[in-house]
This record gives structure tokens, sequence and C-alpha cells, in this order.
């Protein structure tokens, strides 16, 4: 029997097993770290949702080579299609790639299911030397003369100290709150995620998606669907099944009364949608919160002996042409464990020393991506971007292809009737144009 | 005083979930856990422990069940032994024992045996009889308590309180060396401390091959038994009433619809001997149904 002191001390405890976490305890064990990934989970993944598809395959293709090959992957998206809808219309850019990247390796993105995907990453982290212990919930942060030292687990005589504690413990930080570096959220700034797993044959994906072999689909959807609370839809091929599902702004959930499951029904049942689930059947259900403002609510990154990554940190890039949080997190994980290594290198783990943390994060592009886009989500996830021209696109579409003896209208006045008909004021139309041109453009 | 318990490892029912699309159960979906009844047996061990005893877990399952013995380890138990071979293909109750009862033997046989009466998933709540017959020492099933006073540590007697049909207790006793079948639930299994459950992530489990033991696969063979197929319910094919087809159209349609009751203007069965007039009642049940019709 290995005994250990009674009074352990790791050089990094890394809290939550999710991307950023097992990204951050792999590589802080590959560079000979003492590390400890806490899981509250029966296993890493159990608790854990998201969409899910892993774009940043190349990111972890430098950690771990060709890791598609013995990870739990299911398709890799080589098209993506981005939909339009009006409560009777789609209008869907289509977006195909059969190039080098994509179809081939490292390629792009893959569908995943986070249980089985979490679990493996997690033993690579195991694999290389980190201390897994799942079934432990944290319940507080250890302080010492102001700093942050350890982390206490739910259960008898459950104080663990390190030199470094790494927060990768989601969405709604609790450690993050607890080391005073997150205020509380308010609602406009998360959303909620609600979905489904859908089992299908794969032979019937292939055939209904126009795929062949391996190849997945990333489809999302903008406009009527969610009738009018802020958000969104997504539907991702699978193996052997569909993921699919509705996020709504939870302020605007609130307030329209609307509940998170009868948008998913409204959204199976939409014309365009209900042909690509039909025949399927029911696996899963989950739902979860994402932070989707961004560069507006992310916390303070680090203080004495404290960092934070992935969700817990904001880093989930929902700017309407992008949907991506697992590569952030595992960058940011990244980033958090060469932090960790060189403070360990250095033996200082003050607020100082760890506050190139956010030199490792612009190296990563993490910090340069949602200050690019930071002026993206406040307005992409209000009512008009997300809700109201998607709407009017697919309107529009309607009237330009109908064919019932009236004159046909030019492009230009039928917009302008549309405008007329929407409640939109000219210059409200400009201040918009003018934002999604800041946002995407320049 | 040395113990000994029996823990079984098994799929946590909870996550049993059927594939809709191949109509079996999702064996990669599912986890494992420690029998419930097995859980109440090992906690009992623990607070029955004197000072000078030993508490031994034993486990006959594949590597993954490993987790589940450090995690015995970790509430308290001072050994575990797990029992696999290559060999093994099947962990019925028959081979389990057979099993169970050599490693008791290979790792010095103890004073009492502790046993869940029931696993979750199998449950045919045999073990501990048939462990008691390979070890020929006394059982007590269905246990709900049982107690040790100091006295009669020395004199290796044991009180038992047996569990009987409509909440009846039987309060009996029995000598040691003997083996007891726990009910489910009794009490939970103690938190492990975060120290004891970092300290035995790593250790390793000894595992005992049908070499060790001394078995032969020959051992193992008990044909006595074969499951050939299990097969849902199938509710017996009813007979519809129908109505009768020489009588008009209008008439047939008010049998119908007074569902039965026209039908029941009924027939006196005044003469006959007595065997002629119960064949005319089986007839008139079989006609409408109420019987099956002889083949």
């Amino acid at each position: 029997m290995t005994a250990l002191p009674a009074k352990e001390q790791f050089d990094v405890i890394v809290v939550g097993a999710g991307p950023a976490g097992s990204a951050a305890a792999l590589l802080s064990a590959r560079a000979g770290l003492k590390v400890l990934l806490l899981e509250r989970g029966e296993y890493p993944g159990a608790k854990n949702v998201s969409g899910a598809v892993f774009y940043g395959s190349a990111i972890l293709n430098q950690l771990i080579p060709n890791w598609w090959e013995q990870a739990p992957v299911e398709r890799y998206i080589c098209r993506r299609d981005i939909a339009f809808m009006s409560p009777t219309t789609a209008v869907a850019l289509d977006f195909r790639c059969a190039g080098s990247g994509y179809a081939t390796a490292p390629y792009n993105g893959f569908s995943v299911l986070r249980p089985k995907f979490d679990r493996w990453l997690a033993a690579q982290a195991e694999a290389a030397g980190a201390f897994l212990l799942t079934s432990a919930v944290v319940d507080d942060v250890l302080w010492d003369d102001g700093r942050v030292v350890g982390v206490r687990v739910r259960r008898e005589q459950g104080e663990i100290y390190g030199k470094v504690v790494i927060a990768c413990d989601g969405v709604n930080s609790f450690l993050a709150k607890k080391a005073g570096l997150q205020r509380e959220f308010h609602a406009h700034e998360l959303s909620l995620g609600v979905k489904e797993v859908i089992g299908l044959d794969p032979a019937i994906i292939q055939d209904r998606f126009h795929l062949t072999g391996n190849e997945g689909i990333a489809f999302e959807y903008l406009g009527a669907i969610t009738e009018d609370v802020h958000g969104g839809a997504f539907l991702y091929t699978n193996r052997d099944s569909l993921s699919l599902g509705v996020i709504g702004q939870v302020s605007s959930l609130v307030e329209r009364r609307k509940r998170p499951y009868e948008l998913l029904e409204r959204f199976k049942a939409h014309p365009a949608v209900a042909p690509l689930v039909r025949g399927g059947k029911l696996r899963e259900y989950s739902a979860h919160l994402i932070p989707e403002s961004g560069w507006a609510m992310q916390p303070k990154l680090y203080t004495d002996g404290l960092l934070v990554a992935g969700d817990a940190a904001g880093f989930c890039l929902a700017a309407g042409l992008y949907l991506e949080g697992m590569n952030y997190a595992i960058q940011s994980g990244l980033a958090a464990a060469e932090t960790a290594i060189a403070a360990c290198r250095r033996g200082n783990f003050s607020a100082r020393s760890l506050a190139v943390y956010r030199k490792h994060l612009k190296q990563r592009h993490v910090s340069t991506d949602f200050r690019a886009y930071r002026h993206a989500p406040s307005f992409v996830n209000g009512p008009r971007l997300q809700n109201l021209y998607p709407e009017m696109i697919a309107r529009s579409m309607e009237q330009i292809f109908r064919v019932d003896g009236a004159p046909k209208r030019k492009i230009l006045p039928l917009a302008y009737r549309m405008v007329r008909q929407s409640e939109i004021r000219p210059g409200q139309l400009l201040r918009d144009a003018y934002q999604v041109a800041r946002a995407y453009l320049w | 005083m040395r113990i000994a318990v029996c823990l079984k490892y098994v799929p946590d029912p909870g996550t049993i979930e059927v594939d809709p699309l191949t109509g079996l159960i999702a064996a990669d979906r599912l986890l494992y856990m420690l029998n419930p009844a097995d859980e109440s047996a090992l906690e009992l061990a623990l607070r029955l422990r004197p000072p000078q005893g030993t508490v031994t877990v034993f486990n006959v399952g594949p590597v993954e069940a490993d987790r589940l013995l450090q995690e015995a380890l970790a509430a308290g138990a001072d050994a575990a032994v797990r029992v696999w071979d290559s060999a093994i293909s099947s962990t019925k109750p028959m081979i389990t024992t057979i099993l169970l009862a050599a490693a008791l033997r290979a790792a010095e046989l103890p004073d009492l045996v502790l046993c869940g009466g029931h696993s979750v998933d199998r449950g045919s709540g045999t073990v501990p009889a048939l462990l008691a017959e390979h070890l020929g020492w006394p059982v007590v099933t269905e246990v709900t308590q049982f107690e040790m006073q100091p006295d009669e540590l020395q004199s290796g007697r044991m009180r038992v309180q047996r569990r009987l049909a409509r909440g009846a207790r039987a309060e009996s006793e029995v000598t040691l060396p003997a083996i007891l079948g726990l009910e489910t639930g009794l009490v939970h299994l103690r938190q492990a401390s975060l120290p004891s459950l970092m300290r035995v992530k790593h250790t390793p489990i000894p595992l005992y091959g049908l070499e060790e033991l001394g078995l032969s696969p020959q051992d193992l063979h008990f044909p006595a038994m074969t499951l050939h197929e299990v097969m849902p319910p199938r509710p017996r094919a009813r007979v519809m009433f129908t109505p009768d087809c020489h009588r008009s159209a209008p008439e047939r349609v008010a049998q119908i619809l007074s569902a039965g009751v026209a039908g029941k203007a009924g027939q006196i069965l005044d003469s006959g001997t007595p065997e002629q007039q119960a064949d005319a009642i089986i007839d008139f049940l079989r006609q409408h149904g109420f019987l099956e019709k002889s083949p």
C-alpha cells in the first residue's frame, strides 16, 4: 500500500474535469507537476452538457497527435448550415467543404457526446500522471494569509492543499465567486440550452443529410424558431443519433413566460426540421446554462494562488456566426497550466506571478478573440438580430419567389415595405447595420 | 474475530437504458455500483468488528470491480481479495459460490461471513445458502439484525433476528463459524474520508485465479440448469364476442350494441344427466369465449 502523508501537498489542484480542467491537468502532469483533478460527477463528463460540436481539433492535435483515432468522436463536421426562419419558411446558407483541414486530418471539428468525450480526455490526463478523484464536490477554497492554498472537498477531512488551484468548475463557477473574482450574473447574460439526443439509424442519417461515410453536418437556426424569446436553435449529426436543441436567453424566457421545452417541441415541429428528425427515437434530454456574454461577464482571471479557466471564466463565444466553447475551454485550460508550470518553476504563486496568465491567453488567441468580438454578444443575442431580421429575410424570400399574378416587386421596394411593416425605425436599422459591421468586419 | 464480507459489482438500475434502435440494454451507458444489500453487510461488519478483529472483502468479478473493493478499503475494510480468471465464463450463483468458498479457504477461513441476501441484478438470493453448502457451515437468511455480546464472542455464539412473513420476526441463535444473508437497506455505508479515499486510489487488489484457488475449469462446469431464452409474458388471446350470424342485420347490430346483455336470455337445463348438463355449460362458456376452445 502506498501511503501518502496526511497533509498531502499538490502542485496543482484542478477543479472540474471538463475540457478545460482535463487539458490543464494533462499539460501540468506532463511537465512533471503533481496534479490533482477533482470531479463532482461519478465519472468525468457525467454532469457535462453542450451541443456538442468540438471545433478546434487542431488544438488538441498538438497535445495528443491524431487524437481522433483513439477518442470517442462521432462525425467530423464538414458541412455547416445557417438557416433563417419564419414560422413556415427557412432560408439557408449551406457550406460544404471537402478540402484539407475539413474532411482530412486534422479536421476542423467533430460532433461528440460529452459523457464519452470528457471521460476519455480525463483518462488522458490520468495517463499523463494526474491524480483523478471523482464524486468529489468542492465546497470552498482554503485561504491562508490572503492567498488561496487549497480547496475543501465535501467529505471527512476534506481539506486538500495545493500551490495553485485552477478553477474549471463551469458556468456558475462557485470557486470564482468564493474567491471574490466573479460577481453575480444578470439573467440577460446567461442563456438556457435544452437539448435532446435522438437516435437514428446511421444509413438514414447519411441519406437524409446527404453525407458520405463519417461526414457530419452542423445546422444553426435563427429567427422565428424561439418566438419572441431571444435565442436560436441547433441540430448536429452524431454517428447514430442527432443532437438538437434550443437556446433561449434566461431573462427573456422569464419575461415572456415561455418554457424551454415548449420551444424545443415547436422547433422539432417546424416544417424545415420535422422531416430531419422524423422516425427518430428520443435517447436523452438535458439542459445547461451558457455564459453568452463573453467579454462582459469575464471575471478577474486570477488571484493569489488561483486561476480561472473555461466556462468559469466565461470563455464561450456565442456571437451569431460562432457558437464555440470547448475549443476556448481547452485553450484557456492549457494557458492556465502553462502559467502554473511557470509559477512552480519560479516558486512564486502570488497574483503578480500568475499575471502571465493574460499573456498566455493572448498567445493562445483566447483573449484576443473575445476582445475582437466583444461588441457582438450584446446585440447579436438581442431581439432584432437573433429573431427579427432572420425572420424578415425568410419572409422576403417568400415574397421574391411567389408568383401569384401580382406585379413583381424589385428587391429594394420589397425591403422597404418589409421595414415599414415591422416596427423598426430606419435609424435603428442603420445603427444595427453599423453594429454588425463593427462586430464582424473590422 | 475475523469477518468476511462478499461484495457484488452490479449495474446501477438507474443507468439501465434500452437503446430504442436495437431494443437491447445499452451496455456502454451502464454504471456499476456496490450491491445495496452488500453495502449494508459491509457497514454492519465494520460496526461489529472488535478491536483485534479484521474485515476482509471478497468479490468475484472483472478488473473493473477493483474500484469497488478500493472503496470498501477506504471505508475501513482491512483487506480485499478479488477472484477472477479468464476461464470464468459466467457468474451464476453456483459458480460464484464455488469460487468464493475456495477464496475464503485460501485466505484462511473466517469466523463469520456476511452476504447481501439479494443482488439488484440477478436477485436469486441463493448465494448465502450455496456458500454454506460448500463450506458445511450453518446459514441464516433474511437477517434484519444481529448482535454479539463480549461473552458470546468467547463462546462463539451469536443472536440473530430473521424476517418472517407479514412483519413477524424470529429471534434465533447461531454457532460460529456461520454465514448470514442480510436484508437490503438496513444501514448505509459510511462515507470514506478524503485522505483514505486518496490513499486507496492506486492500491493494488490481490487477484486469485483458478490456479491460486486450486481449482480447474472442470470444477466450474455445472450444466445443471441452462438458461435458453427469456421471453416477455404474452397474454392469452381472448375470443371476441360475435353476434349470431343467423339473425337479421338489425338484430345483430342490437346484439353488438347491447354489449352482450341482449344475448343473456338464458337457457334452463332441467333435463339430462348431470354430466350432460355440465357439458352443456362448458359448451356455452366456450362458445362465448370464456373458455378456450378445445384444440
